[in-house]
């Protein structure tokens, strides 16, 4: 069986957990292997429910007072009772910064195989291997976890994309788990989460961006950019030039000396394109951009380019939105 | 009797000038040796220009240089008259009398005179006009100095007034040689301690601009973390400062308001040193975020008229703070960007392959072509950019230079060296050499300067020797010989309407390379009329770009940006076309023509020759 650990906090997936989903999936293709979804910490019940939908063959939660607040202890110790208690052949986790944090911990407690970031599954010779980055991404392995099971396995955020996970045709089961922990192994006492003050905006999540450049001309020209990112749902963001003017705060400026970007969708209005913007976007899926300036080194990387006034362009787009 | 009190007097200020210099020099030979006496050529030629004829001061301030000149070559002249007046004094031997004295005496009264006017205008400027760069209080001792001097000549004129024998005679005597022994005493501890050393210093100073040894990592190098691991040059530039702030006022950063100040950093050094502070670390004493600020421009190296090295200190300081994993957040995402994936921008390798097919670019052979050009992490990646080099490619194929391209490449490494990430930049360096001497290059082509300073002095610090030159060079001789061939007078064919451009000469071209020439004699053969900004040539004001700020925010920069402050030195010459000759140039100045939301046309110095072809 393989396990999947979701990541959630306050009833909030983490997407990341959609791709370790796929990445379960892809296996049990080959082995049959059945697929548990296992949904820690308070308010998971909400978080289950919308994981069910994904092919699988149960969703679990466990609710228990050691998951509350994180910490690795708590995950660590509720994991080992989940695990003894499932006795999985793979835990597959997403790499994010809490698998990190506790990961490494549950599989020395556990004295099993971990390999990390990892990026794909394949067999070799007629075993099954996985697939990770060495040397700063230089060389790739085939790693094949040896030793008693269950082998933990994290997951390259990015390694396989939300839209390849197979929806089942009726909403996977779900059940309550019930462990035992002893809550005064915890040693860690966590202050409340906070952000950083100084990027009170954190474009790097977006999965949006409408961006203005200084095609834009005009202070109060912002406002159609504003309202065509409001019709799409996007982020707000400039390039350097409109920041410079106060026209729109440093902190949503995009670039080698400002945020770097992934969204699924970076529609740019009015940007040329210049080499220390590109690089703050490059993570961008689909790349649209509106420039009067055919030559302008933005239609090298963009995958939809018009040329064209953006004053004529986006307000037909927000209409279209609209309609 | 009065010998006697001469010997004491003497004894007693000699003494106090010898303990004082004693110090000092136990400083230096106590520093690791920094020490290098290469390229004798160039050092005496340098000696002989800026200590003979005092070149490097008059430059810059021709008024202050000449009375500065004045004053010097008045003490030269006088050495023998001292030690003459001192061998009579201490009753050695009495050679005032001899014939060749009297006449050596009599020529000796233009100096005098020179000396007094001199130094009577260096006076009144610092104590009345007080420029900036000497500082915002008036040093006292200076001005005690000042009229040292102005007594030591008057005293000299007077003995031709006086009898000899007399009262009067006697006491001039006396108050000359008083006067110098206070003036040995006061020296050491002063900035006229440069009488003594600066010649020293400008012999010493390296041959190349902003030079930088390689960290040797067998040895445990890592940089200069604490005082005592200033090398023994940069001790010896401590106590050379003459507090002059030609640095200082020619420092971008400092121009662009923010904390860093060249001097500061020097007279820093010193104060340290004299304290006997050993193990402060020179990220507090200079402030890390001060080290942060320097773009390696190398103008406050390159004015020094004493010979200091302010980048060895700079960036040696910066490769203390890196070792310690002290480099801003901003460098730390490009170190990233070149750790895996070899360039500044973080960008994968098959942007520059398509850039390469779309350009008809050959992989490299020494059978087939005649030069290898170096695209650089600009020419790789930069769309910008990479339209001036579609324009040098048209112009090498229309004179028949046949050219390829390295299949790989790396960043030469020069953002790594010049933030002090050592250990970076010998990856990369040593990864395009190996590269690079299996491609059998026996001449480079670059339109990157930092690329020609890098690969053409960096690495041949690894034993690695082979000619490198900016595209503005080769295509003016290329096109020279060309257009000589076509008219008889040498100039060109260009027949088409003039225009008034500006052209910002990049640092790494016109300071370190000191290619100033070429790109004028292409632009103006090719129908420009150049208006020259303030700051040009060989000592242009700094784009910003340089020392990693390329990638530094605008919130970690106090003051206006650099590339701001150059923009408008553009501006005001009334031109509306500037022309680029280095890719991050281009890159700072277009971003502060877009913040300022002007006009100005950018066009990059190959683009403008094609057009024009």
């Amino acid at each position: 069986m393989i396990l999947v650990i979701a990541e959630q906090r306050d009833g909030k997936l983490n997407r990341a957990t959609w791709e370790t989903i796929v990445g379960a999936q892809q296996l049990a293709k080959v082995s049959g292997a059945p697929i548990t979804v296992l949904v820690p910490g308070a308010k998971a019940a909400g978080v289950a429910a919308e994981l069910a939908a994904a092919q699988t063959n149960e969703v679990v939660t466990v609710e228990h007072a050691a998951l509350e607040p994180y910490t690795p202890d708590g995950f660590t110790a509720t994991l080992q009772a989940v695990i003894a208690q499932l006795s999985p052949a793979y835990v597959f986790l997403p790499h994010t910064y809490q698998t990190r944090d506790f990961a490494p911990k549950l599989a020395a407690r556990l004295d099993r195989a971990i390999v990390t970031d990892v990026t794909a599954v394949k067999a070799v010779a007629g075993e099954t291997a996985f697939v990770r980055p060495m040397f700063q991404g230089k060389l790739t392995a085939d790693i094949v976890p040896q030793g008693p099971a269950p082998h933990f396995i994290t997951f390259q955020i990015g390694a396989y994309r939300i839209d390849q996970v197979v929806k089942g045709p009726a909403a996977a089961p779900l059940r309550a788990l019930d462990v035992t922990v002893d809550a005064s192994t915890i040693r860690q006492k966590p202050e409340a989460p906070f952000q950083q003050a100084r990027q009170a905006v954190d474009l790097s999540q977006a999965e949006r961006i409408v961006s203005v450049g200084r095609g834009i001309k005009e202070q109060s020209n912002i406002a159609l950019a504003q309202q065509l990112a409001e019709a799409l749902g996007a982020e707000i963001a400039a390039s350097r030039p409109i920041c410079d003017a106060g026209w729109l705060p440093m902190e949503r400026q995009v670039g080698s000396s400002g945020q770097t970007v992934a969204p699924k969708l970076y529609l740019a209005l009015g940007i040329s394109g210049a080499i220390q913007h590109l690089v703050g976007m490059k993570g961008a899926s689909t790349v649209v951009a509106i420039n009067k300036d055919p030559d302008a080194p933005i239609f090298e990387i963009a995958d939809f380019g018009i040329v064209g006034d953006l004053f004529e362009i986006v307000p037909a787009m927000i209409a279209a939105l609209k309609a | 009797m009065a010998v006697v009190a001469f010997w004491l007097l003497f004894v007693a200020f000699v003494g106090a000038f010898a303990a004082q210099v004693a110090r000092r020099v136990q400083l230096i030979a106590g520093a690791p040796n920094t020490f290098s006496t290469d390229n004798l050529r160039l050092r005496a030629n340098r000696f002989l220009v800026d200590v003979v004829f005092q070149a490097r001061t008059i430059r810059e301030r021709p008024m202050a240089g000449i009375a500065h000149a004045l004053v010097f070559w008045g003490f030269v002249a006088f050495g023998a008259y001292t030690l003459t007046e001192f061998l009579r004094g201490l009753g050695i031997v009495d050679l005032t009398h001899s014939g060749w004295f009297n006449v050596y005496r009599v020529m000796l009264a233009p100096f005098a005179v020179a000396v007094l006017g001199g130094i009577l205008y260096l006076l009144i400027r610092r104590a009345l006009v007080r420029p900036v760069a000497l500082g915002t209080k008036v040093s006292l001792e200076s001005i005690v100095i000042a009229l040292f001097i102005a007594t030591l000549m008057t005293t000299y004129l007077l003995t031709f007034q006086l009898a000899e024998g007399t009262m009067a005679e006697r006491v001039n005597w006396w108050v000359h040689m008083l006067v110098i022994l206070a003036f040995m005493a006061l020296i050491p501890a002063s900035k006229h301690f440069h009488l003594v050393v600066s010649p020293m210093t400008v012999f010493l100073k390296s041959p190349e601009l902003g030079n930088l040894p390689n960290l040797d990592f067998e040895k445990e190098q890592v940089g200069l973390e604490t005082v005592k691991d200033l090398g023994s040059k940069s001790v010896l530039d401590a106590f050379t400062c003459v507090e002059c702030g030609r640095c200082q006022v020619n420092c971008p950063a400092w121009g662009a308001g923010k904390e860093l100040n060249p001097k500061t950093i020097i007279l820093q050094t010193q104060e340290a040193l004299l304290a006997g502070t050993r193990d402060r670390k020179l990220g507090e004493m200079y402030s890390d975020k001060v080290l942060w600020q320097c773009t390696t421009c190398g103008a406050c190296e390159n004015q020094c008229p004493v010979g200091i090295e302010h980048l060895p200190i700079l960036i040696g300081s910066r490769r203390g703070l890196v070792s310690n994993g002290d480099a801003p957040d901003y460098l730390g995402a490009m170190y990233n960007n070149l750790e895996r994936r070899s360039n500044i921008w973080g960008l994968g390798y098959d942007q520059r392959a398509k850039f390469v097919q779309s350009a008809g670019l050959e992989t490299f052979d020494p059978a087939t072509h005649d030069v290898l050009v170096w695209l650089g992490c600009a020419g790789s990646f930069d769309a910008d950019f990479q339209k001036s080099l579609r324009s040098l490619f048209a112009i090498l194929r229309a004179k028949d230079v046949r050219c390829g391209v390295l299949a790989k490449e790396r960043c030469t490494g020069d953002p790594a060296k010049r933030t002090g990430n050592e250990y970076m930049f010998q990856e990369l360096a040593n990864g395009n050499i190996e590269d690079l001497k299996a491609s059998g290059v026996k001449k480079i082509l670059t339109s990157c300067p930092h690329c020609v300073k890098t690969i053409g002095n960096d690495y041949r610090k690894f034993g690695y020797d082979v000619e490198i030159e900016h595209s503005s060079v080769f295509v003016e001789a290329l096109l020279r010989k060309n257009s000589a061939a076509l008219s008889a007078t040498g100039s060109a064919a260009f027949s088409g309407p003039r225009e008034t451009v500006t052209f910002h000469d990049p640092c790494y071209l016109g300071r370190y390379a000191g290619k100033v020439d070429e790109p004028r004699n292409l632009l103006t053969r090719f129908g420009a009329d150049i208006v020259e900004p303030e700051r040009n040539r060989d000592n242009p004001y700094c784009c910003g770009a340089g020392g990693g700020l390329l990638f530094a925010d605008k919130e970690e920069e106090p003051g206006s940006r650099i590339s701001d402050v150059r923009f408008k030195q553009l501006q005001a010459t009334g031109a509306t076309t500037v022309v680029t000759a280095c890719p991050f140039c281009s890159i700072m100045l277009k971003g502060a023509q877009a913040s300022a939301q002007a006009d100005t046309q950018f066009v990059d110095l190959m683009t403008y020759v094609k057009d024009r072809l």
